[in-house]
């Protein structure tokens, strides 16, 4: 617990000496959401009944996407993989804490920074100018930001598995921007997953990457709401449960094999 | 050949505020402090010299080197290098310098050694039988030959080093720069590294500036040694002096058996008792490691052993404070 | 030595060294033509519910898409590093630049290349073969030429943005997160037309961030459809001076940068 929020405090402390990142980073945030409403406003005037959806829910999903995003990913990819390149990983190897909690705890730590630096400012504006919606009530309040928790376990687990699996490539880079291409697509981030052709959609429905943004952004439009949102929860949770085994396992391996061939 | 007077540097560095709140505000508006980096320095070099050039972590030594490379421009004060003022004419300058930095290489990582040396001729146009002297010379004493055709990356430590060195001087400087060249090579490399300096100043005239925290590379090597801290030089002379004064005390730290009562060994003062453990400072021009544990082995049967140089915190503190150098050995 | 020559020699250099790590090159490759291709089915499907995005239907957000990645791909496989100054200067690598008689700009920009613009070159390439033929154009020689300058214009303007964004590592230490930010608006540009977009950003990406002359303005003279902008029609021909003014404005930051550099330290 400790740990945790050290990691918390010093994701802060960062940032502070770093002042102009903070701005840039909110910029950035207000750019996404600035964007996506452009392209739903567009689409709805040439078609405003193709979708089920009223134009202020299809914003509001794609402009929570947006913030979600700046968030939930804390390129948990990149800390592993620099660190085998550079060597360093042995002295967090060397650290009495085991490496998956340690790497969790930072991580999380990152993600609830940044939402409790920047979460009211870049809500409040996403409310005021960009047409962000309220959810529905306080209990799909409740069960949005649970569901938010889970989705960042889930993708902090594929990063992490990426990390582990690919830290053998030299150049990890475009392998990851591949995977996330194909994340980000299936996830539903910025194209809600019913809109998917049939092909595509069947397959988006079975995979786990919804749980990353579909689901809690659904939950929150209120298109999950009652006994469909807990089961949509359970299906978050059952994933990051198993991408934590199958990320812990990964790494595992990673790690038998640099202490055999010492890195 | 250098002339440096009143040359002082100074830098902001961004205060850094207290707990949450200061950081929160920093994210606002910061507030700057001034820090002095080098303090009114000043000293001539001659064409020729091979100066060590020393001082602790964060005392000012490669800011003042960088002034006289032209990286960095002074805040005040007067800097010339054969004439050029560095940061005025950059690459004037850096035709007539060389430098090695023992961290990092200036060898391009991935191609053969000889690539980064043909770039490098072309660069500073060197021509081409000066070139080809160099290289002859390189090989006989460098060894160059056996690692030419290897990328830098598959070099050893010791290796990378030499490279580094024909590296600096392919272009004949007048002034050669190294910085902490030996770090982490062995000692037959190390050798090898010396002997050539000397041999590059003798034959060649080039003006080399030491720097480093191993004090066999000074004793070998420099005729002349600068000790700056906190931005300022506090000895600027002979090695001679230094050598006899502060360069020779060594500890031999006894770990003994069991607990024995102190006792003076030959050429050996006790510095300091612990426990089970003694601490001799000697002269090693007097005596040396062997011959006092024969003779303290002799009295009382030894546990273990080590034998401990003053580093050049020390060596510096002690000529800081204008001490005794039996005191340095506390 | 002159600056083309030695630039030359540091290329050959660069692209010696980069042949070293063949082993990733198929991966490198194959991943960035995933990520490509994911990203414009994502466009695909939200245009292929609709008949267009704001009068540019599918094959004409297509040819926007690879004109981008064209001019990009010049970019990525000669200047990428450019934005890793800022690691240059914390490893004090970029001193050595300025140890040489020659100019630390150079042998800056000559220092690597990277394989990964080949991939964007043959989808630029792909992508705007069959948005031709699907959009059945007919170009003269004049069209021709033109997309070349624009590609070039392109490149140049991606590489003088990214090139003022990262000198911000001079003053600030690190310039990762501006990088960050200019690229996502880049990327805005690079999917949709900018004409989706309200009268402040198509400004911004205009005279502010000008990487709306990396494909939109050239791809409104190409496909005919410079009507849309009306009054502004000469913007659709500017991109060459556009990239040309960038080239000037950010020799003048890098000198600022520069002095502070070397009156800052690392």
């Amino acid at each position: 617990m400790k740990l945790f929020w050290s990691f918390t405090r010093q994701a802060f402390h960062n940032t502070a000496v770093y002042r102009v990142e903070f701005w840039i980073r909110l910029v950035s945030i207000l750019l996404a959401m600035y964007s996506i409403r452009a392209v739903w406003q567009t689409l709805y005037t040439q078609r405003p009944d193709a979708f089920g959806l009223t134009l202020g829910q299809m914003v509001t999903y794609g402009v929570l996407g947006m913030a979600l995003h700046a968030f939930i990913d804390t390129g948990s990819e990149w800390y592993i993989a620099t660190q085998v390149r550079t060597g360093a990983i042995d002295t967090d190897l060397l650290k009495p804490i085991d490496f998956h909690v340690h790497m969790l705890a930072r991580n999380l730590g990152e993600m609830l920074f940044g939402m409790g630096v920047m979460a009211l400012p870049t809500y409040a504006i996403g409310y005021f100018v960009f047409g962000l919606q309220l959810p529905p009530d306080a209990g799909a309040a409740g069960l949005f930001a649970l569901s938010v928790l889970l989705g960042f376990l889930v993708q902090f687990h594929l990063g992490f598995l990426l990390g582990s699996v690919a830290f053998a490539t030299l150049d990890i880079r475009s392998i990851a921007w591949a995977y996330f291409a194909v994340i980000s697509f299936f996830s539903g981030q910025m194209v809600p997953l019913w809109m998917f052709p049939d092909g595509l959609r069947a397959v988006a429905e079975v995979l786990p990457l919804q749980a990353v943004y579909y689901i809690p952004m659904s939950i929150y439009i209120g298109t999950y709401s009652g006994p469909e949102a807990w089961s949509a929860l359970g299906f978050q949770a059952l994933w990051a449960l198993t991408l934590a085994g199958v990320a812990r396992l990964a790494w595992h391996q990673v790690h038998r094999r640099l202490t055999v061939q010492g890195g | 050949m250098i002339h440096v007077e009143h040359l002082t540097k100074d830098y902001r560095r961004v205060k850094r505020r207290e707990g949450l709140f200061g950081s929160l505000r920093t994210l606002f508006s910061a507030e700057y402090e001034p820090l002095r980096a080098v303090n009114d320095l000043s000293f001539d070099i001659a064409e020729g010299e091979l100066v060590g050039y020393i001082g602790p972590n964060g005392a000012g030594k490669s800011t003042s080197i960088k002034m006289l490379c032209g990286i960095l421009v002074p805040s005040s004060g007067r800097i010339e290098v054969n004439g050029l003022v560095p940061h005025k004419n950059r690459m004037a300058n850096a035709l007539q310098i060389g430098a090695v930095f023992g961290q990092k290489t200036q060898l391009w990582w991935d191609v053969p050694v000889i690539e980064s040396l043909r770039l490098f001729r072309d660069i500073y146009k060197v021509p081409e039988p000066v070139y080809r002297q160099n290289l002859e010379m390189f090989n006989d004493l460098l060894g160059l030959h056996e690692f030419r055709d290897a990328p830098v990356r598959q070099l050893s430590l010791g290796q990378r080093m030499r490279a580094d060195m024909a590296a600096a001087l392919i272009h004949n400087p007048h002034l050669l720069f190294l910085d902490e060249p030996m770090i982490g090579v062995d000692v037959v490399v190390k050798e090898r590294l010396r002997t050539f300096i000397q041999q590059v100043n003798r034959e060649r005239k080039v003006t080399v500036i030491l720097t480093t925290h191993d004090m066999v590379d000074i004793e070998k090597v420099c005729s002349r040694i600068m000790i700056i801290d906190h931005g300022q030089i506090v000895y600027d002379g002979d090695l001679d002096r230094i050598r006899e004064r502060y360069g020779t005390t060594r500890t031999l730290v006894i770990e003994f058996e069991e607990s024995v009562p102190d006792f003076d060994a030959p050429h050996a003062r006790l510095a300091k008792s612990e426990g089970r453990r003694k601490w001799f400072a000697f002269n090693r021009l007097e005596t040396s490691p062997s011959a006092l544990i024969a003779h303290i082995s002799a009295r009382y049967p030894v546990a273990d052993l080590a034998v401990e140089e003053p580093d050049i915190e020390e060596i510096v503190r002690t000529v800081y404070r204008g001490g005794d150098p039996q005191e340095a050995a506390r | 030595m002159n600056p083309i020559s030695l630039y030359l020699r540091l290329v050959r250099i660069a692209i010696k060294a980069r042949m070293q790590y063949r082993a990733d090159f198929v991966t490198g490759i194959l991943g960035v033509i995933v990520m490509n291709v994911v990203n414009i089915s994502l466009i695909g499907i939200l245009v292929s519910r609709f008949a267009d995005l704001n009068g540019w239907t599918i094959w004409e957000v297509v040819f926007l898409y690879s004109l981008w990645i064209l001019g990009h791909s010049l970019f990525s496989l000669f200047m990428w590093h450019i934005r890793t100054l800022e690691d240059y200067l914390v490893q004090g690598t970029f001193d050595q630049f300025l140890l040489r008689p020659a100019s630390a700009f150079v042998l800056f920009i000559g220092r690597e290349v990277q394989y990964l613009g080949i991939a964007d070159f043959a989808i630029g390439a792909s992508g705007m073969a069959l948005a031709y033929s699907n959009l059945r154009l007919t170009w003269g020689p004049v069209e021709w030429g033109f997309l070349v300058l624009a590609i070039l214009a392109g490149t140049l303007i991606e590489m003088t943005l990214t090139l003022m964004i990262s000198s911000i590592a001079f003053w600030t230490g690190r310039s990762r997160r501006a990088n960050g930010l200019v690229m996502q608006v880049n990327v805005m540009v690079q999917y949709y037309p900018v004409d989706i977009f309200g009268a402040f950003f198509r400004v911004l990406v205009t005279s502010v961030i000008p990487v709306a002359f990396m494909n939109y303005y050239p791809a409104l003279m190409l496909l005919g459809k410079v009507e849309h902008i009306g009054a502004w029609w000469p913007l659709a021909y500017a991109s060459p001076v556009v990239a040309l003014v960038m080239v000037g404005l950010a020799a003048g930051v890098w000198q600022l940068a520069l002095r502070q550099y070397s009156s800052a330290g690392g």
